[in-house]
């Protein structure tokens, strides 16, 4: 196998990889802004430069040949290298800035020139404390300027478009940004204008930045140029919390990061999963946080005399309860969301089975034309792969409605059928309607009875996308219920393992009065004399897993470890093991 | 105002595109052939070049920014770029900048009311052993300028006449 020298030591590689990825995936480091690994390497920061070589060989002989020392000899290439878009061959020999002081002294000199015209606005950018730029120059960059001259001056505050605001004077002219553009996102809105000390990232004159994936270049950029519009000068970095978490707004189920303070989502950023969005997600599932902050119902809601007042949760469980016993079994819709998690439905179905009801049937929410082949699908639900797993009939909307007019009493979990067009408030009248919802709508306005329930923010469970992968989420922000220091599903913040007073929660407001679909179920059950009890998410998952065949072998365990599994290729798998 | 390339102009494209393996290296030559039909390759000129190759708004705008020498802006029949780096300083070039400033009634950066002079100030044209010079509209060279030189310049100028390519023998070297 081909072998490479780096700093000393042998690293065996195969096929064709670049340097700076190779050293990378070892946990060494070598300094770079314009480098991304799913994009091309136009090596223009000058950032990663390293000192290459090759041992001297004897043609004839070829022996390696020694100095007096008995060291082997290295022809240098004449000048550094840029490591990002050199490509390893057998036998290089790499020194990096941790044994070469001229490596060190050019990434130095390299940064000195980057920052003449960088401005020093690091306590107002909101780059800082997730800023290459800044933790780079801290480890690897000169003490001071040498540069008395005034910086450069460029356009500030410019609304690239409807969700990317620049600051020119901020960019180092990486132009991963304008990569992207060209190479992932595909639409080339983004260009570098001017040139030398004047250019900056900018779209054509007189277009907008609208590319629905335009927020990935704010993750992207290695400095604070460009900002999300929406959540600028929201929040530092370090005052949030990071939950993994999935994007609840497709049906690609994209991998995302909830940043959490106060418990409010206060952005939500992707993250990498090879096997579904690489680095990326569309700017929709972005503001999917509002959903998990605004508009809540908190404490359950019961329709008195034709109005909606807050109830409890004891008079929420008993009058569910009557609801069910009163009304003739047959008369009894339940419908499945895909919207909800597969632990949610499989609740409701458990629920189904031991009260002899009809099993719940759901309605796809399919927008068609909407998918992009990219990270946007047709599909609008998470989980609706997840409903057919669990043997629900999928049914249409107009059969929906067939069905409604049909029975008495109807249940609804997290689908909001008025909302989405498919049924009115006249195929409602005189129907006794329970909805099981995070966010009011106008379908939590019409129901009888309203059941508020934890969103993906705030319980672990688990979506299938449509590409049949089960990914699961875990709870970012605390409930009335919930106490993060006790749910050891919850990560914790830096600041806050030290139980100082600076904790990142400093107000404990902002907490929900709501429940996991499971836990009230159980409630019910327990209060209808049944033996039911679905404790969390996790156990939910073990129970599904040991009793359907299409969910067997999947546990969170396995989740986490693998960053979700595909159901289908687990199905192919246990077909050759038997 | 709509801009619209002549018949002639897109068959000239449409050679150009032969000669290259790819439709990007076209740009260039096409955004010349803007310029001399139109004058200038404003943001509207610049979306005529990207729409008649067919690529994006945003490159066709890069490349036309990235160089000084297309005008972004409506100039001048006459762009006069003057020389101010250092050969041209040490031989007078701002001399003759201000010269003409004062002549033309503008300063530099600006176009005089009738349209016809646009005044520049660059840097080093490579021309260094014939300072101070200044460059007529992206083409001619005018050497050696001097306040005499760059009246009957203005005057030719003026009745369209501009002045012929100007060959300067280097000085031969002593030893030689």
């Amino acid at each position: 196998m081909p072998e490479v020298i780096i700093d000393g030591h042998k690293y065996e590689f195969e096929g064709e990889q670049r340097l700076l990825q190779f050293i990378q995936d070892q946990g060494k480091e070598v300094p770079f802004f314009c480098y991304h690994p799913s994009m091309t390497a136009p090596a223009n920061c000058r950032q990663c430069m390293v000192k290459v070589g090759q041992y001297v060989r004897d043609r004839e002989s070829g022996e390696y040949e020694a100095d007096e020392n008995g060291e082997k000899v290295v022809r240098w290439f004449p000048k550094l290298q840029t490591s990002c878009n050199l490509m390893m061959s057998d036998g290089m020999v790499v020194h990096t800035q941790e044994t070469d002081e001229l490596v060190k002294r050019a990434q130095k000199d390299n940064l000195e020139l980057i920052l003449i015209n960088h401005p020093l606005d690091c306590p107002i950018c909101d780059q800082a404390g997730e800023c290459p730029l800044q933790i780079q120059t801290y480890k690897y960059g000169p003490e001071g300027s040498r540069f008395e001259v005034k910086k450069v001056h460029k356009p500030k505050r410019v609304q690239l478009g409807p969700r990317v605001v620049l600051d020119a004077e901020r960019c180092i002219n990486c132009t991963r940004c304008t990569r992207f553009t060209e190479e992932i996102s595909k639409t080339n809105q983004l260009t570098i204008t001017s040139r030398g000390d004047k250019n900056y990232p900018t779209a054509a004159p007189g277009t907008v930045f609208d590319d629905p994936y335009s927020l990935n270049t704010v993750d992207l950029c290695p400095v604070g140029a460009l900002t999300s519009a929406d959540f600028r000068f929201r929040a530092r970095v370090w005052e949030m919390n990071q939950t993994p978490s999935i994007d609840i707004t497709s049906g690609k189920g994209c991998n995302i990061d909830l940043w959490t303070r106060d418990n409010l989502i206060l952005r939500i950023t992707p993250r990498y999963n090879g096997d579904v969005n690489d680095h990326w997600m569309p700017d929709e599932g972005r503001e999917a946080y509002k959903l998990f902050n605004e508009n809540r119902i908190s404490r359950p809601q019961q329709k008195l005399d034709n109005e909606q007042i807050l109830s409890s949760w004891n008079n929420a469980i008993a009058t569910f309860s009557e609801l069910i016993e009163i009304t003739d079994k047959k008369d009894i819709l339940i419908v499945a969301s895909p919207h909800a998690s597969v632990e949610e439905n499989y609740a409701l179905s458990k629920y189904a089975n031991l009260m002899g009801l009809m099993q719940p049937v759901f309605v796809a929410h399919i927008e068609k034309g909407k998918g992009d082949n990219f990270l946007l699908t047709d599909d609008l639900a998470p989980n609706t792969n997840g409903c057919k797993l669990l043997g629900f009939k999928e049914i249409s909307s107009k059969s929906l409605k067939t069905q409604v007019s049909k029975a008495q009493l109807v249940i609804f979990i997290q689908d909001h059928f008025i909302d989405r067009g498919i049924l009115s408030t006249e195929d409602i009248e005189n129907k006794k309607i329970v909805i099981f919802s995070s966010n009011h709508s106008e379908t939590t306005r019409s129901a009888d009875l309203v059941i508020p329930v934890t969103c993906v923010a705030e319980h672990a469970a688990s979506y299938v996308n449509t590409d049949m992968r089960i990914q699961r989420s875990f709870p970012a922000k605390e409930t009335k219920y919930s106490n993060r220091r006790l749910n050891l599903e919850m990560s914790e913040g830096r600041l806050d393992r030290h139980g100082t007073h600076f904790d990142n929660w400093v107000t404990e407001d902002n907490k929900i009065d709501c429940l996991p679909v499971w836990t009230f179920i159980t409630e019910v059950a327990a209060f209808s004399g049944i033996d039911l009890t679905l404790e969390d998410g996790r156990s939910v998952m073990e129970e599904i897993a040991g009793s359907l065949p299409a969910f067997s072998g999947v546990s969170y365990e396995e989740m986490d470890e693998r960053n979700g599994m595909n159901l289908s290729a687990e199905k192919e798998k246990s077909k050759t093991d038997s | 105002m709509d801009y619209k390339f002549t018949k002639e102009d897109l068959q000239e494209i449409e050679n150009l595109k032969s000669r290259y393996p790819e439709i990007k290296p076209v740009t260039l030559p096409a955004l010349w052939i803007a310029q001399r039909r139109f004058g200038h390759v404003e943001p509207e000129v610049q979306k005529l070049v990207a729409d008649t190759l067919g690529l994006p708004e945003a490159h066709v705008h890069g490349v036309a920014s990235f160089y000084t020498q297309y005008y972004k802006e409506k100039k001048g029949k006459y762009v006069l770029d003057v020389c101010t780096c250092l050969s041209c300083q040490l031989c007078g070039g701002y001399d003759i900048l201000h010269y003409l400033e004062e002549k033309l009634g503008i300063k530099k950066g600006e176009t005089t009311k009738d349209g016809v002079f646009t005044l520049n100030e660059v840097e080093c044209l490579g021309a260094c052993g014939y300072a101070p010079m200044l460059q007529i509209t992206n083409d001619t060279y005018v050497n050696h300028l001097t306040k005499e030189k760059v009246d009957t310049l203005i005057e030719s100028l003026k009745e369209d006449k501009v002045p012929e390519y100007e060959k300067i023998e280097m000085p031969l070297r002593k030893n030689n």
